[in-house]
């Protein structure tokens, strides 16, 4: 494993893929802190610049944009009070007052050196542990496939805050996308509804692209015209310095804090769908209840930054372990990495790492080396980074719907992708408008013809379809999905006493 | 009083019901056990039933308090316009090419979203959109190798 993993670092460290990964890691640093930019929207834009490269060269973009994104959303949420992305919101809450009491330059730093440590304990679990869960997904057969599918969607819908049976039709209605064109066994044409264009069935990077984008850009043009909403430069031109060693220091005197925070990163990371934007506050209310001063908290301590930054990153870790160990996207990031696995003929899941151990070990190279890289791209740019994310959002919003478009038509030359995006777009929208989650139904796009696939095949081995409960990891899969979706009842219920008992009207069901 | 939800779950149940009856008109393949047709119906169903119980979840909810105004009034007529822009440019691009197509598209929009002031702010614009035009043109077409669709009427 070693071995690999020093070849992967040599690799990795020619100009030929270290000049894309670092290009990557600057746009997710840039994409990161322009608020209202996602680490999501950041992906989609740089996927069509990856559509010439060979897979390492493209995969290693694509995880520098997820290592920086997820670092760069600090700068504005420290500077500026806004949080670039939702992975920083716990940021803002001790890194600004921090900086408004005259210390930008030490919030900044302890942000940027938490990030970095969180994220590289993040990769130790990504390099100790996709090796062998894969080889444990290994022993999978089509039941156990099926099962584990459920239950990556069961745990999406139910994990949503909003409401669970919302979060449950969003899944259906994704593996509805996914029965329209051809079926996936036979390629038999079905449910084409007289358009020749999904007569192949619908690719899921244009569903993807399209309702991830059109739901951002519209919500955010929902708000355009209004009041304004920057935010208050603490240091328009003050001081980012700050004493490097003594910020480590900071940092790795409170072991516990880092590793606690950097672990509920990973968990969360693995988990499909979470993401993020719970990571750094659930990190950070871990480190409110174990600290000693609960009472700083909010007024500028560091343990809060540390808390926040160091989850975040080592989020990105745990996501990669689900998507390379058994090909379930974690998030919408993972999901066009997914996307552009597919691209370049490669298919991901368990057998991933023993078939492809170059671009895999390359990819963990690639995450590991992001990090530094983004230290030094944070440290450098910071003071211009104010500037920069302050450009017009009517500048910025037509040129990103002309990448997506790109992005789709690139996929196979061909306009209907085109189409397939623009239409989801306007699904997306309204999904939004209606309440709907969309992380269900793009992991029920994602998972649909594999669902099928492997329920068709244990159906065809043998037609007991008691098996898929008898077989004990089928069995076992199969009940973490059920308890899965008790646990999300019970937990909006109680979320609904809550607010009734509150005053605050009725939560979702 | 249907609700929201209530209605979102109409549309979906309506629309499961047309995906069913056209899974009857699915052939099956004398080769295979399972048809095309099996796992469709499955997922229809699914859908439907959460769809029902969506509605039925709506039905039976207390009546709920008027959520909170937002402070700022929602801008849907900039999202309709800025979606029906979207949508003339999905529509031209074969017809207009992909820099002329792109070219209109970016001023367009640009325009919309922040109105332009005086000359400046039209040269800004106008700039804006060349450029975009330009770069993605070359960047995609010369470097990446991928092929931008050319106009039917402009052949360009």
């Amino acid at each position: 494993m070693y071995e690999l993993l020093g070849a992967g670092i040599a690799n990795v460290l020619q100009w030929k893929y270290l000049l894309p990964l670092f290009l990557g890691t600057l746009a997710g640093v840039f994409g990161g802190a322009l608020p209202g930019v996602t680490i999501t929207m950041t992906i989609i834009v740089v996927l069509p610049f990856t559509f010439g490269l060979d897979p390492l060269q493209g995969l290693a973009a694509m995880t520098g944009v997820y290592v920086g994104g997820s670092a760069g959303g600090l700068v504005t949420a420290i500077l500026l009070g806004l949080p670039g992305t939702p992975s920083a919101i716990a940021t803002t809450f001790d890194g600004h007052p921090m900086a408004k009491k005259g210390e930008p330059g030490r919030a900044l730093w302890l942000g940027i050196w938490a990030s970095c440590f969180g994220g590289l304990l993040g990769g130790v679990f990504l390099v100790a542990a996709t090796g062998p869960l894969a080889r444990f997904a290994l022993q999978f057969g089509a039941w156990e496939f099926f099962s584990l599918f459920i239950l990556a969607l069961s745990m999406v819908a139910g994990l949503v805050e909003s409401s669970l049976l919302k979060g449950l039709l969003s899944g259906a209605l994704g593996l509805i996308v996914t029965i329209l064109g051809a079926d996936p066994i036979l390629g038999a044409p079905r449910l084409t509804l007289g358009i020749d264009a999904i007569e192949g069935g619908i690719q899921f990077l244009p569903v993807l692209i399209g309702v991830f984008a059109f739901a951002q850009i519209m919500t955010e043009l929902e708000r355009m015209g209004g009041a304004a909403q920057a935010g208050e430069a603490v240091v328009r031109a003050g001081k980012l310095a700050a004493a490097q060693l003594k910020v480590i220091w900071e940092i790795v005197s409170r072991p516990f804090l880092l590793v606690w925070a950097s672990f509920i990163g990973v968990l969360i990371g693995v988990l499909p769908a979470i993401g993020g934007s719970a990571a750094n506050i659930m990190a950070y209310d871990q480190a409110k209840k174990f600290s000693r001063h609960p009472e700083r908290f909010g007024k500028g301590t560091p343990e809060g930054i540390i808390a926040s930054e160091s989850a975040n990153n080592a989020n990105v870790g745990g996501s990669l372990v689900t998507i390379m160990a058994f090909g379930i996207p974690g998030d919408a990031v993972t999901a066009v990495m997914l996307g552009a696995l597919t691209i370049h003929g490669i298919q991901s899941g368990p057998l991933f790492i023993s078939q492809n151990a170059e671009l895999a070990y390359g990819i963990f190279a690639a995450y590991l080396i992001a990090h530094p890289l983004m230290v030094i791209i944070l440290g450098v740019s910071a003071r211009w980074m104010i500037r920069v994310v302050t450009v017009p959002k009517a500048a910025l919003f037509p040129v990103v719907l002309v990448l997506c478009v790109v992005g789709a038509y690139a996929l196979n030359n061909t306009m209907a992708n085109v189409y397939v995006l623009a239409a989801f777009g306007l699904l997306g929208y309204a999904m939004v408008k209606f309440g709907f989650p969309l992380a269900p139904f793009i992991l029920g796009v994602i998972l649909g013809d594999e669902i099928e696939r492997n329920l068709i095949r244990a159906i065809m081995s043998d037609p007991n379809p008691a098996l898929f409960f008898t077989r004990p990891i089928s069995g076992a899969l199969l009940a973490l999905s059920a308890a899965s979706i008790v646990a999300a009842l019970w937990q909006h219920q109680r979320q609904k006493r809550r607010a009734a008992a509150a005053g605050e009207g009725d939560a979702d069901f | 009083m249907i609700g929201r939800d209530g209605w979102a779950g109409l549309v979906v149940l309506a629309f499961c019901a047309v995906l069913y009856w056209l899974t009857l008109g699915i052939k099956g393949n004398p080769l295979v056990p399972i048809g095309p047709e099996f796992y469709p119906r499955i997922v229809i169903a699914v859908t439907a039933a959460f769809a029902a119980l969506l509605v039925g979840a709506d039905l039976l909810a207390r009546p709920r308090a008027a959520a909170p105004r937002p402070a700022a009034r929602p801008n849907y007529a900039l999202v309709a316009a800025t979606f029906a822009i979207f949508g003339i440019y999905v529509a031209a691009l074969p017809y207009l090419g992909f820099r002329i197509a792109t070219f209109v598209y970016v001023a367009a929009t640009a325009a919309l979203l922040e109105r332009p002031r005086g000359a400046a702010g039209w040269a800004k614009v106008l700039v804006l959109a060349l450029v975009t035009a330009a770069v993605t043109y070359f960047v995609f077409e010369r470097y990446l190798s991928v092929l931008m669709p050319r106009g039917r009427w402009t052949g360009f």
